[in-house]
């Protein structure tokens, strides 16, 4: 049974190259996002003793690049294709078949993540290089755990909140891609730290935010690898994202059936 | 031609709404950023909160203006590979007009005037004087001017390539680089941004004249910039209509 999704992960890896300067575009994209976060952080720390909001030049400017591979490894999805597959009528030609959709395309998604990953690394090597930021190592093993869980945890809990807003097609064929506009483009980008750090916020605004699944996408992840949320504190955000995992894994499940129920496969 | 446009987005409301929203929310996220920034920081490459958010306003308005106007310039692709474009340069219109500027986009519009009411307001709080006004509207037009001559160059290398999709994302993204002051960018990055790609031509001089930043050399310097940037772009364009081989006929 591994075999097949093996098969599938290769196809999906040889796909993304097929439309090679696609994806060389969209790496690119990314490095220069990186350019203006990093410049701006730069900027305000260029007194390198400065603290601000917590952070010193070191673990901002590795927030930063934190960012970069983050994005590799969470944001980076095929399932952004599930809507249109349901749009066009598509989505026939997968429930005939034995495999299972939701593994179908959580696999394509590791493929795409396994390739972005590894350009993101080669990536963050030559900004170094040209860059030369003063990065800061994690050398705490519970810190590094922590990380690792936290950020296996962002992985399915992206699959998830983007699988769902994909089944708005289901109801809305013409509209779904408003929806991943507003949640992915706009709510996850923002509120997942990944254009600023959220600890910027008044406490309030943080604390409301902690309880929402974004945070613990990219900008939880990165807290606990710069050590800046440690012990319970970890514990407590690692539960909170488990949490999230659970309730759209079922709230997943739910949507699904019911969307089954009333597609039409519209266009076949 | 900008009615056929508004129209056709009108069809689909919900998700103009939505997509409304979501970039009236990209906006308050990113004013929200420099706020709390500002207020930790207290200054950013030399300037306070109201000059830097009025560098991000300003910014707001060319890339908005641009975006408005230029949308055709997104659906151009299609009509080229399709052969469509035969079509646009047997009409008794412009083809370069009809390919920049046939397809105004109404959600751009909705949120131009609150944004010029914001972009005023704060800018009087600066206290310019006329003549800094003055400069700071000459080169807008003159940002306006290159961001013209920048969709132009693109449409001609859409018909000598076929490739625009990526040319126009990757202008995005070089014209996101002034969302702040091009201060911020180190050396030699920042000469390329200033005037190489000119980001800072376009988004941060204009506010840097409201606030008696620039001097007269510069301001002139940028406005042969802009002009000379739109001459060679409509020769760029007159030179790419002769490689043009349509795919339908």
């Amino acid at each position: 049974m591994l075999e097949k999704y093996l098969q599938i992960f290769k196809i999906s890896l040889v796909q993304e190259f097929a439309y090679r300067l696609n994806f060389i575009m969209w790496r690119v994209r990314n490095v220069m996002q990186i350019f203006l976060v990093f410049f701006l952080w730069n900027s305000v720390f260029s007194d390198p003793t400065r603290m601000v909001f917590g952070y010193d030049r070191g673990k901002i400017l590795t927030y930063v690049f934190g960012i970069l591979i983050l994005k590799a490894i969470v944001l980076s999805a095929r399932a952004v294709d599930v809507a249109g597959e349901i749009s066009r009528g598509d989505l026939s030609n997968f429930l005939l078949k034995p495999i299972n959709y939701f593994k179908f395309w959580f696999t394509r998604d590791i493929s795409s993540k396994a390739l972005n990953l590894g350009f993101a690394i080669v990536e963050v090597l030559i900004l170094f290089i040209l860059l030369k930021p003063p990065l800061f190592i994690q050398t705490e093993i519970i810190s590094l755990f922590g990380f690792l869980v936290s950020l296996v945890l962002a992985v399915f809990l992206f699959f998830l909140l983007l699988f769902l807003i994909n089944l708005v097609a289901f109801w809305m064929p013409e509209n779904s891609w408003a929806a991943q506009f507003l949640f992915i483009a706009i709510l996850t980008e923002f509120l997942s730290g990944g254009v600023f750090p959220l600890d910027i916020l008044p406490i309030t605004v943080q604390r409301f935010l902690y309880l929402l699944p974004f945070p613990y996408l990219m900008f939880f992840p990165l807290q606990v690898y710069l050590g800046k949320i440690v012990g319970s504190q970890m514990f407590g955000g690692i539960l909170i994202s488990l949490f999230w995992v659970l309730v759209l894994a079922i709230g997943l499940n739910i949507v699904w059936n019911k969307g089954i129920k009333r597609f039409e496969a519209v266009g076949r | 031609m900008s009615k056929n446009a508004f129209l056709s987005m009108l069809m689909n409301r919900l998700g103009a709404l939505v997509f409304l929203f979501g970039k009236i929310l990209r906006f308050g996220f990113f004013i929200a950023f420099i706020v709390f920034l500002l207020k930790g920081t207290n200054t950013l490459a030399g300037y306070n909160l109201n000059q830097t958010l009025f560098f991000f306003l300003t910014f707001n308005l060319v890339d908005i203006v641009t975006q408005f106007l230029y949308r055709e310039v997104y659906r151009f692709r299609p009509l080229v590979v399709s052969g469509g474009f035969d079509l646009v340069l047997t009409k008794p219109i412009n083809a370069l007009f009809r390919s920049l500027m046939g397809g105004a986009d109404i959600l751009d519009l909705i949120t131009i005037p609150p944004l010029i009411v914001a972009v005023y307001f704060l800018g009087m709080s600066l206290n310019p004087t006329l003549v800094q006004i003055f400069l700071y509207l000459l080169l807008l037009i003159n940002g306006l001017l290159i961001a013209t001559a920048f969709h132009i160059a693109i449409l001609s290398l859409g018909i000598i390539t076929l490739e625009i999709d990526h040319t126009i994302m990757i202008y995005r993204d070089l014209t996101n680089l002034g969302r702040f002051p091009v201060d911020i960018y180190k050396q030699p990055l920042r000469g390329i941004l200033t005037y190489l790609i000119p980001v800072g031509l376009m988004v941060t001089f204009p506010a840097k004249a409201l606030m008696g930043l620039l001097n007269p050399r510069v301001t002139l310097l940028s406005l042969a910039f802009g002009t000379i940037c739109l001459f060679v772009s409509l020769k760029f364009w007159n030179y790419a209509l002769t490689k043009y081989s349509s795919a339908s006929s």
